[in-house]
């Protein structure tokens, strides 16, 4: 997984050594919740952290991307909240327990003793409460596995603990660890030291990790993440002209082709009940994640977007053309690069209500300044010479190109160099993969809280611990 | 049928002039890729290039060929982790059974009830569990030796919990402290912060306040445990190190760092042009001291020591040239591992190199005064691009001016390779420089003797005499290179002093001998002349006797001075030098007596200089004695 191996001369033989010991990887995110076997390169069961929720009586949660279809009673919840933290621990609990039992592990056999077949009718009475003590024992359903969870580098100790609760009391977990998002990712690109670039769904932060460990005074977040960025594209597609209208795939029945700039035709589907807000943003987003995919660009550089000439220069440039769901196309040539641009200028990008602006405290740049100038000074260039990018929306086309030119801008002086994992699914699962790498390794035996440790401490041992 | 078969009935021609058979054998005699369900005659059909048919293999590949035994037992095994605190952790993986069958056999037969717990392995990463040491110290020992006016004891103890806790990693040790001083009113209560009347401000500290006050606590408990005298060498490194522990400076430094840090780009570039200059004056001022030296060793001709009459005749011609041959062999060898000498190819390296430098001095100090320029005026956009351009122009000429250096620096690498020793290590190594050694090794002392040695026996006892009214032994109780230099010298000396000696002895007999063969002739010639002849002798009787008289005197002081004195006025030219030089010698061993030496020294001087031109008769020179300004004269007269 980290992208330049060790050189087989100073490969170390066993420090590095991997010792599995089937633990199971949890790294939820705001978007998608992701988890799997540790020493996998890929999470084995990716959802999204958003479910569908039954609101008709009896009401009940689905998860899964298969479930969130079009149907009435339904709205579409997250249980994260924008900050990356788990708000509902409830649901929390059910969707992970679904991720990490039914999805990663098989149908387990009834034990031909419980499975009442065997029974004998005359024993039954006597040994009664035996028997339910072990039907006890076998309801915690992970009493095999460690379990390895990953948590946003602000988040709370009250969550923590509820963390530790949750997967020492219900599912019997023999271990349990919690490790920040940033040192994962770190790990993931095979570095102890790092500046790690986290550009997500929902939120992009900046952390310096030293020797494994977040350096909290370097904790700097903003929301310019994946969600940010969709506003950016509703905004810059209501005010284009003619206007786009966002119309979810799942509404369009058929279409035929038109011209570039037509009026869409394409005929809508009718539901018979209601089709919930929430449902349909869910809906408009997939469009937007398309459109960011395939459209969106950050402008490398030299200079700023808006510097003289350089809008003038992406006029000249051919642009690309994005078909709507409802069939309207069009040529998207110097948009495509403001949309993106106001992560790195706050200045410069489309114009949002007051509470979705971004100061420019909170753009890219400025992020990484304030995090580096609260560290040490010695450590400063070493971060620099490992600045490690990871997140989906770090994937947009440009972004690692602008991210050196305005760090070399920043720091004249010094090396800088960006380690970002070229496949894609390396950086949208860097933090998964670097759970994946830690917890099979066999020197993090000796770190796991185990359930003894658990039942002697209490859940503040995360805090005492998980550091 | 064959090719030429084919031709043939085709009237073609046969390919080649050649004869076909011969070298058609030849070819068939060649092994040729043999395909199978091919026709011999078709496949001849292509003649001399083999027809491109790839054979289609019908086969699978070959099974691989699998081992008759049974698959490997792979068993899912508990083990611990003895590195782990708790050590109850059970944590399953996956081995082979059958190593682990048999070792719990043999353990299973040697002991034969052995609880099950016994034989859960042990993880083979327990090892990397490692944890610092943090010193410990009492709360007598805090108060006798870590006292400190700016730290609480609790204050000190959260410290070195936090730099037991990150194993002294400091940047995360400054990151994570957090210390609140306790309320110092009242106890605290979970409910009672109104008892907590007084909450003292907390201070943030600097990583360098920490690290000062851990090394501070650290050296002392050092010393507390071992006392410094008893500490082994690393020990009380650490000790020292830990001790001497400075906050200030390291600010200091974390300043300079931080104003590197926050450098623009011209001032990072100004600054490594600068780095680059001072390398190539370096550089430069090297390759000119070498060409000075080099310079030098030409100027410093070849004397010629022995007598060239051997060379005169044809057949010694012959032989020199021989001689000059191999002499220029054994030097081209030297100088390929000194690298000094001028090869054809390394001879024009420094003359090109020497304009291309001024060149670019000259191009790196213009653009130089224009970058200083270009900034103090107004900074429109057509200004702007000149500036990228001077940028652009003078990155270009760095890499040039790289290059080029790069090119001297690999060929002076060359001569470079061996080490040189500066003068001062020369000297410490005890290093020197012959023209010629003689052969086989030879101790100094042998050489000292020798000196004794050449002398007859009554010349030995007077220089062992002199030595002794020196107060200096015969034999050098330490024959250093430098102690024996001297010694020879102060050999030399007496030597030359002794030989003055006795040529004076000589001369004085000689004198008396004169004078009592003039007194009879006078008594013999009669009284006629007697008034005359004995004003003129008596005038010179006093002039020897004044002169002896001085250089007695002088002579008190140091006897083995004063003979040189006396006998230098009838000395030859050539024992003037040697002489000389044993009266400036001691006169160097003891300063106390340079400033009268120095009188008799400048007297001698002059005597020298009259010697030449003084006859035999002794009137002349004690006259020559006395006017000394007539001398100088003469002195000048002859430079």
């Amino acid at each position: 997984m980290a992208q330049q191996p060790l050189p087989t001369s100073a490969q170390p033989t066993d420090i590095y050594g991997g010792d599995e010991v089937s633990a199971l990887v949890l790294d939820p995110g705001y978007c998608n919740t992701r988890a799997g076997y540790a020493g996998e390169d890929v999470p084995k069961s990716i959802l999204p952290s958003f479910y569908g929720h039954i609101t008709s009586d009896p009401p009940r949660d689905l998860f899964g991307d298969e479930c969130i279809i079009p149907r009435g009673d339904f709205e579409v919840r997250n249980y994260m909240n924008k900050d990356s933290v788990v708000e509902d621990w409830d649901v929390a609990a059910k969707l992970w327990e679904f991720m990490l039992v039914k999805r990663l592990q098989p149908e387990r056999q009834t034990h031909p003793s419980k499975n009442g077949l065997n029974d004998d009718i005359k024993e039954q009475d006597g040994e009664g409460d035996v028997a339910m003590e072990e039907v006890e024992g076998l309801e915690k359903p992970l009493e095999e596995f460690p379990l390895l969870m990953s948590e946003a580098p602000w988040n709370s100790p009250k969550a923590r603990e509820k963390a530790i609760e949750l997967s020492m009391e219900s599912w019997g977990t023999p271990a349990f660890w919690l490790s920040r998002t940033p040192v994962l990712a770190s790990f993931a690109a095979g570095k102890a030291t790092a500046l790690v670039i986290d550009v997500g769904g929902a939120n992009t932060s900046v952390t310096a990790i030293h020797d494994g460990m977040v350096l909290k005074r370097s904790i700097q977040r903003s929301p310019a993440g994946g969600l940010w960025l969709s506003s950016q594209i509703r905004k810059m597609w209501e005010t284009s002209e003619p206007k786009v209208d966002l119309v979810p795939t799942f509404m369009v029945e058929n279409k035929t082709p038109v011209d570039a700039l037509a009026p869409p035709q394409a005929r809508l589907r009718e539901f018979p009940y209601k089709i919930h807000d929430s449902f349909r943003a869910f809906e408009e987003e997939r469009v937007l994640t398309e459109f960011k995919e395939s459209v969106v660009e950050v402008w490398r550089g030299p200079g700023r977007y808006g510097a003289a000439g350089n809008e003038e220069y992406i006029k000249s440039q051919p642009g690309r053309v994005f078909e709507m769901p409802d069939g309207y196309n069009q040529m998207w040539r110097e948009q495509r690069f403001k949309v993106a641009e106001g992560m790195w200028d706050e200045n410069a990008g489309y114009p949002l209500p007051e509470e979705e602006r971004l100061t420019k405290a909170q753009t890219i740049p400025e992020l990484i300044r304030s995090a580096l100038n609260s560290v040490d000074v010695d450590l400063r260039g070493t971060l620099l010479g490992n600045v490690v990018v990871t997140g989906s929306t770090s994937l947009i086309n440009g972004f690692n190109d602008r991210l050196n030119n305005e760090l070399t801008a920043m720091y004249p002086g010094l090396k800088i160099k960006i380690h970002a994992a070229g496949l894609s699914s390396e950086r949208r699962f860097g933090a998964w993969i670097g759970g994946s790498i830690l917890a099979s390794l066999g020197t993090f035996h000796q770190m796991w809280i185990s359930k003894k440790e658990y039942e002697e401490n209490g859940a503040g041992i995360v805090e005492k611990r998980c550091k | 049928m064959t090719s030429s078969d084919v031709r043939d009935v085709l009237n073609l021609p046969d390919g080649a002039a050649a004869g076909p058979r011969p070298s058609k054998k030849q070819k068939v005699a060649a092994p040729r890729p043999n395909l199978k369900g091919l026709a011999r005659e078709v496949h001849n059909l292509g003649g001399d290039n083999p027809i491109a048919i790839v054979p289609e293999v019908t086969q699978f590949k070959k099974r691989r060929f699998v081992s008759r035994k049974p698959a490997a037992h792979w068993e899912l095994r508990a083990f611990r982790n003895s590195g782990r605190k708790d050590g109850s952790l059970l944590l399953k993986h996956w081995r082979r059974a059958d190593d682990g069958k048999q070792r719990q056999a043999g353990e299973g037969n040697a002991t034969g009830s052995k609880d099950e717990e016994e034989e859960i392995e042990d993880s083979l990463y327990a090892k990397y569990n490692v944890q610092v040491s943090v010193p410990q110290y009492s709360d007598d020992q805090y108060r006798q030796v870590l006292e400190n006016p700016d730290w609480t004891k609790e204050e000190t103890d959260y410290l070195m919990e936090l730099v037991r806790d990150y194993d002294i990693r400091w940047p995360l040790i400054w990151d994570r402290y957090e210390w609140s001083p306790p309320a110092t009113n009242g106890e605290a209560d979970a409910d009672g912060d109104e008892r907590k009347a007084i909450v003292p401000a907390t201070r943030s500290r600097s990583m360098e306040d920490l690290k000062a006050r851990y090394y501070e606590v650290a050296s002392r408990m050092m010393a507390v445990q071992k006392p410094v005298q008893y500490m082994t060498q690393p020990e009380f490194a650490l000790h020292e190190l830990m001790a001497h522990f400075n906050p200030q400076q390291e600010k200091l430094r974390k300043e300079f760092a931080l104003n590197s840090l926050s450098r623009t780009r011209e001032e990072a570039r100004e600054e490594e042009s600068l780095l680059l200059e001072i390398k190539r004056i370096l550089a430069r001022s090297d390759r000119f001291n070498e060409e000075r030296r080099e310079l030098y060793n030409r100027l410093d001709y070849p004397h010629a020591e022995q007598d060239i009459a051997t060379f005169k005749s044809s057949a010694g011609l012959q032989t020199l040239l021989q001689n000059l041959m191999t002499a220029d062999k054994s030097k081209k060898r030297k100088s390929i591992m000194g690298g000094e000498a001028p090869t054809p190819s390394g001879q024009p390296t420094p003359q090109q190199a020497a304009p291309e430098n001024g060149r670019r001095d000259s191009a790196a100090a213009s653009t130089g005064t224009r970058e200083s320029n270009a900034p103090t005026a107004a900074s429109t956009s057509n200004k702007k691009a000149q500036q990228q351009h001077h940028h652009q122009q003078q990155q270009q000429q760095q890499q040039q001016q790289h290059q080029a250096q790069q090119q001297q620096q690999a060929q002076q690498a060359q001569p470079q390779e061996r080490k040189k020793l500066t003068e001062q290590e020369e000297l410490i190594y005890g290093v020197t420089h012959h023209d010629r050694l003689g052969s086989g090794p030879t101790f100094r002392t042998e050489k000292i003797n020798k000196l004794f040695s050449h002398k007859s026996n009554q010349q030995q006892l007077r220089i062992t005499n002199t030595l002794n009214e020196l107060d200096v032994p015969a034999k050098l109780a330490m024959p250093t290179a430098a102690t024996t230099a001297a010694f020879e010298q102060l050999l030399a000396a007496v030597n030359s002093l002794l030989d003055a000696r006795k040529v004076n002895d000589k001369i004085d007999a000689e004198i008396r001998l004169e004078l009592a063969k003039k007194a009879e002739l006078e008594k013999a010639l009669g009284q006629q002349e007697a008034d005359k002849s004995e004003d003129a002798d008596g005038d010179a009787k006093d002039e020897t006797a004044a002169a002896d008289e001085a250089s007695k005197d002088n002579g008190q002081d140091d006897g083995a001075e004063a003979q040189p004195g006396d006998g230098e006025k009838e000395e030859e030219g050539e024992k003037a030098t040697p002489s000389d030089e044993a009266t400036a010698k001691p006169s160097v061993e003891e300063p106390e007596d340079k400033n009268q030496n120095t009188d008799t020294n400048a007297d001698k001087d002059k005597e020298k200089d009259g010697q030449p031109e003084s006859g035999v008769t002794t009137r002349k020179r004690s006259a020559s004695v006395l006017s000394s300004v007539s001398d100088k004269s003469t002195k000048k007269q002859k430079k």
